[in-house]
């Protein structure tokens, strides 16, 4: 009998480690990547010529750093639909004083910066001092900052930037190292992102408030302090992402960022690169390799000559079918 | 490490949620290692009770001393401070994060200046000493969501030693294991007390209250009723503080023989490995008992019966009508039945109001010829769902999430019985329910069946196959085991039956 009931009851069965599913997240992001490039070079084979793929490279770069500050938002449950206007008002800003007011490059970066944070940090007062939800607290920013963009802009629009704008933008800023300077700027950035999320006691704080945050509130975590700073961080993100787009386009308007969809195309990507919209978990390198596919994907669109109309309704249905089956995937594992 | 605490008193405790007055001037003291227990219907404010010690919530009244000093309990954190940490009732670990890293939450070491590193080596090396500890063999890399409550629970335990935690109240821990890990469990309180530690613990369980405890206080709508030390513990007075009336367990009628044609009968249901060979029949007015441990097959047996899950072979029929292809709807509506044991999952839903939940059975039949519901009618069905089975709350209108667990069930048995059944099997009817309530769940059950109802009880407690059933099978491994009637439905012959020791 006391082995009977010994046999019945389930053995307290010993969890093993997984193998990680992020590591295949990224390889099946490049796969795609490759494919892409591949299939539309085979058919137009410019499409794989040194220029666009540095062309590809480069708008990705935008989309990266939106995408960066968007996965720490989604990481703690919470999402920033203003990073657009904060990427636009920012593009608006200091590519018109790079040229009316010839601000220089190592003014524009600090202030920049710091406008970006101000923008954010009203947003995670919204979201962790009034307790609005993000995504509506957000909604309210992106339009409020879309609209100073059209009041600060005027009218006007840039058309070019300051030759040291220029050289940040399309320059190299290792001579003899033949990587854009933006391209730099990214890598520097997703490093330190990944370091403060592995390693460091605030990105851990920031997972926690993800899983729960009443739990992570209970274990003596200042949630509310830990919010305002990932929105603050985000506005910067979103507003440096704003200066190098300025900076290597030399051009703006009052609908940059929020007449692409940055904020969507943000989200876009870190859900692509396998981070969860239920928050607690996130995969920067994802983030980033994404960026490159939706980069890649905009651009094959562009190649294919599929007409301008669609080019909304294609990039739509390519985000939701990297999203749905990066879904399946780690539903099944 | 072996130092003991001092004596935890809270003295005139008082708590109000908004209108709810949840503890009234309540005094309870932890004498140091002591294993003290609280029990209380669901509602009476035991988890309040052990939240205020744990600095999660804060009192409106009264004042807490250690060892006569009076401590500030404004957060958790200064509760750790003081040596005080609760296990909640749901276990709080973050699942996305290893489980060592949960357990060194707001407390994760750091190496080297700017900008200081988490350091993991420590984390792991720590996490891992402290669980093999008290004996669990998990991987401390592994994400926490891997984990069995059970385990979740240990892992708990251990945070608590690793914040130098004295007094580790336990908030009813044992609801959602198993009898093996509840003993595993047990042991291990019983080394903490051995080693000094005091412990707060919650319980509906008499058996596991009496097997573990020093001392029991009972709490009654936020008053404490009475106090007990061990040696003095007497079921039916600890039961008459808890309800405030005499609750009678062995009031049982004489057990029936039904009569008459079978209204459900089973033949050769199937499907391996999970179940195999299951004939039963089930008549008007009867109640049958299903026991067996969980992974028996029990409730497999039963969801297959209902249409819920697949079977390989076999045949169901009820009242002369083959059923065994039939579709859930069609199932229900020839007066088939599951009452799941899961409530929150499948049984109701819990933000939406008593209303909505007690019509949501019969949503169809409300409908007008126009499709508009019918207001007039679904109130009356819910006000006669409230009164028939004794829900206690404020009104139709409430959330059925606020209610307690044994209001939950009425509400959902209210349900299930609108749509006049004439056969229902109920899966752990009284799981996660005071004794107060039990009992009125079991009258319910019995009314039931008086009027002709014929019913079936899945349950894993022996004392309700033996206070309610006419009749008990005995599931073992997938198989009828065993099947008592009669003078042969006795705790031993159960007991032995679920267990597998009584063959065929
Ligand atoms: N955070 C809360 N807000 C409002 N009411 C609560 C809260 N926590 C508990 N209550 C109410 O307090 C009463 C006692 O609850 P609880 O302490 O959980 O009881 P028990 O643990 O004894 O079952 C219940 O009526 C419950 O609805
Ligand atoms: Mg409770």
């Amino acid at each position: 009998m006391s082995n009977a009931a010994t046999a019945a009851s389930q053995p307290g069965h010993r969890a093993k480690p997984r193998p990680r599913r992020r590591e295949l997240r990224e390889v099946t992001l490049l796969i795609a990547i490759f494919a892409v490039v591949l299939g539309v070079g085979v058919l137009r084979p410019s499409f794989m010529s040194f220029s666009n793929i540095e062309f590809m490279i480069l708008s990705s770069v935008v989309l990266g750093l939106a995408g960066i500050s968007q996965t720490f938002v989604i990481i703690t449950r919470g999402i920033d639909l203003s990073v657009s206007a904060v990427l636009g008002l920012s593009a608006m800003v200091f590519g018109l004083l790079s040229t009316t007011s010839s601000m220089p490059l190592w003014q524009a970066l600090p202030l920049c910066l710091a406008m970006g944070a101000v923008l954010g940090s009203f947003n995670g007062f919204l979201v962790a001092w009034l307790k609005i939800p993000p995504i509506i607290a957000t909604l309210g920013t992106y339009s409020l900052y879309g609209g100073l963009t059209f009041i600060y802009s005027n009218g006007l629009q840039v058309d070019q930037v300051s030759p040291n704008f220029a050289a940040f933008g399309n320059g190299n800023l290792i001579p003899g190292l033949p990587v854009p300077t933006p391209v730099l700027a990214l890598a520097a950035v997703a490093a330190a992102a990944w370091f403060v999320l592995n390693h460091m006691k605030f990105g851990r704080n920031i997972l926690a408030i993800g899983n729960n945050a009443a739990a992570a509130y209970n274990a003596g975590i200042s949630v509310r302090r830990t919010l305002l700073a990932v929105y603050t961080i985000s506005g910067a993100l979103a507003a440096f992402s704003g200066l190098v787009f300025v900076a290597y386009t030399g051009s703006a308007t009052a609908t940059t960022g929020t007449g692409d969809h940055v904020e969507l195309q943000s989200i876009a990507i870190a859900l692509i690169g396998g981070t969860a919209i239920a928050g607690g978990r996130g995969n920067l390198a994802g983030t980033v390799i994404g960026s490159v596919f939706l980069s890649v994907v905009i651009t094959a669109l562009v190649f294919l000559q599929v007409p301008a109309i669609w080019y909304s309704a294609g990039e739509g249905l390519m985000i939701l079918a990297a999203v749905t089956l990066g879904a399946r995937r780690s539903s099944k594992a | 490490m072996s130092r003991t605490p001092g004596l935890l008193a809270a003295t005139g405790i008082d708590k109000r949620f908004g209108a709810n007055s949840v503890l009234r001037n309540v005094s309870l003291s932890l004498a140091p290692g002591e294993v003290h227990t609280l029990m209380g219907e669901n509602g009476a404010g035991k988890s309040t009770l052990f939240r205020i010690l744990a600095g999660i919530h804060q009192p409106d009244a009264g004042q807490i001393n250690l060892d006569g000093a009076a401590l500030d309990l404004r957060n958790p954190s200064a509760a750790y401070g003081h040596g005080i940490y609760l296990v909640p009732q749901e276990p709080a670990l973050l699942k996305e994060l290893s489980v060592a890293e949960n357990m060194f939450l707001g407390m994760l070491p750091t190496r080297g200046w700017f900008p200081s590193r988490i350091d993991w080596k420590t984390i792991r090396g720590q996490a891992q000493d402290s669980l093999s500890a008290l004996g669990l063999d998990v991987d401390v890399r592994d994400d926490a969501k891997h984990l069995s409550i059970a385990q979740q629970q240990l892992v708990e335990c251990a945070k608590a030693l690793l914040r130098g935690c004295r007094i580790i109240l336990f908030d009813e821990p044992t609801s959602p294991l198993t009898g093996r890990e509840v003993g595993i469990l047990f042991a291990i309180m019983r080394r903490l007390r051995a080693q000094g530690c005091t412990l707060g613990f919650i319980s509906h369980r008499m058996d596991e209250v009496s097997e573990i405890s020093d001392r029991v206080s009972v709490l009654r709508d936020g008053a404490v009723t009475d106090e007990v030390d061990r040696g003095g513990f007497d079921r039916a007075r600890l039961v008459r503080a808890m309800v405030g009336r005499e609750v009678i367990f062995d009031r049982r009628r004489v057990r029936r023989e039904a009569e008459g044609e079978p209204v459900l009968s089973v033949r050769g249901l199937a499907h391996a490995p999970v179940f195999s060979g299951v004939d039963f029949d089930v008549r008007p007015g009867e109640i049958l008992g299903f026991s067996g441990l969980i992974g028996s097959g029990r409730t497999e047996i039963a969801e297959a019966v209902c249409g819920l899950r697949e079977k390989s072979a076999g045949s169901v029929t009820l009242a002369g009508q083959d059923i065994s292809t039939s579709s859930i709807g069609d199932i229900i509506e020839a007066g088939l039945v599951y009452v799941p044991e899961d409530r929150a999952r499948h049984g109701v839903i819990l933000p939406m109001s008593i209303r909505d939940n007690a019509t949501a059975g019969q949503i169809g039949r409300l409908q007008g010829k126009s499709g508009i519901l019918n207001r007039g009618r679904e109130i009356a069905i819910a006000t006669d769902t409230m009164r028939r089975y004794q829900v206690r709350a404020r009104g139709i209108d409430q959330p059925v999430g606020q209610l307690s667990g044994g209001n939950q069930q009425k509400v959902v048995f209210g349900k299930w019985m609108s749509t006049n059944p004439k056969v229902a099997i109920l899966d752990e009817p009284t799981r996660g329910v005071d004794v107060g309530a039990k009992d009125e769940i079991y009258r319910l059950i019995e009314e039931l069946s008086a009027q002709g109802m014929a019913i079936v009880v899945i349950s894993s407690e022996l004392e309700e196959l033996i206070v309610l059933c006419d009749r008990v099978i005995a599931i073992y491994g997938g198989k009828i085991a065993a099947e008592l009637k009669g003078a042969d439905v006795t705790a031993a012959r159960v007991g032995a039956a679920f267990l597998g020791a009584e063959a065929h």
